[in-house]
């Protein structure tokens, strides 16, 4: 596990929440999480390609998920639209682009997939290869989990 | 998806704007920030294939262009259309933002390139560059 990359992507993450949601945005301490992670009721899901390999999943309750949306589209919204769940995806993309442009930049040739958002109830995320991090973010409206698996494969 | 066109303001057509991205979110929200030009008349596409139709149809002022798409991706779109008509004018808008991509999205026939999330100001520089 590429634990600097990591931190670009959890730092990269923070930082465009504060961006988007204001200052109020806490990262607790990133830990280690055995298979299977359990996921809430929205989850986007990116995939990483290049030098390293993995995916980066955003997981938050359906309540944070529309309140983050009505944020980032300015007006109220009705539940889990089609417009909720593609806010969501372009949130996690957008962190996630970045981080990719920060580790590029720096000579580590990565690439990401379009994010894929799920929703259900008592999700659950297998990944029986790889070790797990998740960095708890908190915002005012509730908290994202994001879960990065990343195989260096030098 | 469909592209369609739509415009603002009723009035007559002062630009046509193509805006290519696989979010649905993203196209709303540029299309909110373009309420900042008058009469504006939109197309929209979901990917690089349904671009390249909809920009041969249209024949828009502008082009809006994201890079991480599925199927077709944006800066083999941008490469596709600018080959067709070199006089396109189409900036990429995307997170990934890499100096290399950056340079490959210019190389590839882009006119300007704006990292997300853009700002209304970033957007009304960009379109007034390549309108210029």
């Amino acid at each position: 596990m590429r634990l600097d990359f990591v931190r670009v992507f959890v730092d990269s993450t923070s930082l465009l929440f504060k961006e988007f949601f204001g200052p109020e945005i806490e990262v607790s301490s990133i830990s280690m999480k055995a298979n299977p992670i359990p996921g809430r009721e929205v989850l986007s899901i990116i995939g990483i390609a290049g030098e390293a390999q993995g995916r980066v999943i955003f997981d938050m309750d359906a309540s944070t998920a529309i309140k983050l949306a009505e944020h980032m589209m300015g007006e109220p919204t009705n539940g889990l639209t089609p417009l909720v769940r593609s806010s969501i995806a372009e949130l996690s993309s957008m962190a996630i682009g970045r981080a990719i442009s920060t580790i590029n930049d720096n000579g580590t040739r990565l690439r990401m997939s379009p994010p894929t958002v799920i929703t259900g109830v008592n999700l659950l995320s297998y990944d029986q290869c790889f070790e797990t991090l998740v960095a708890p973010i908190t915002t005012a409206y509730g908290e994202v989990g994001v879960s990065i698996t990343l195989q260096d494969l030098d | 998806m469909q592209a369609h066109v739509e415009g603002t303001g009723g009035g007559k057509a002062s630009l046509t704007c193509l805006i290519v991205d696989d979010s649905a979110f993203m196209r709303f929200h540029l299309r909110r920030l373009m309420d900042a030009f008058d009469n504006v008349v939109f197309s929209e596409a979901a990917n690089g294939n349904e671009a390249i139709r909809e920009y041969g149809r249209v024949r828009p002022d502008i082009v809006l262009m994201d890079i991480v798409m599925p199927g077709l991706e944006g800066v083999e779109t941008v490469k596709r259309i600018c080959d067709a008509d070199p006089s396109a004018r189409v900036i990429m808008i995307s997170s990934v933002s890499y100096k290399e991509k950056v340079e490959e999205a210019l190389a590839a026939g882009a006119r300007s390139f704006i990292p997300k999330p853009v700002t209304t100001e970033q957007l009304r520089k960009a379109i007034e560059q390549v309108l210029a």
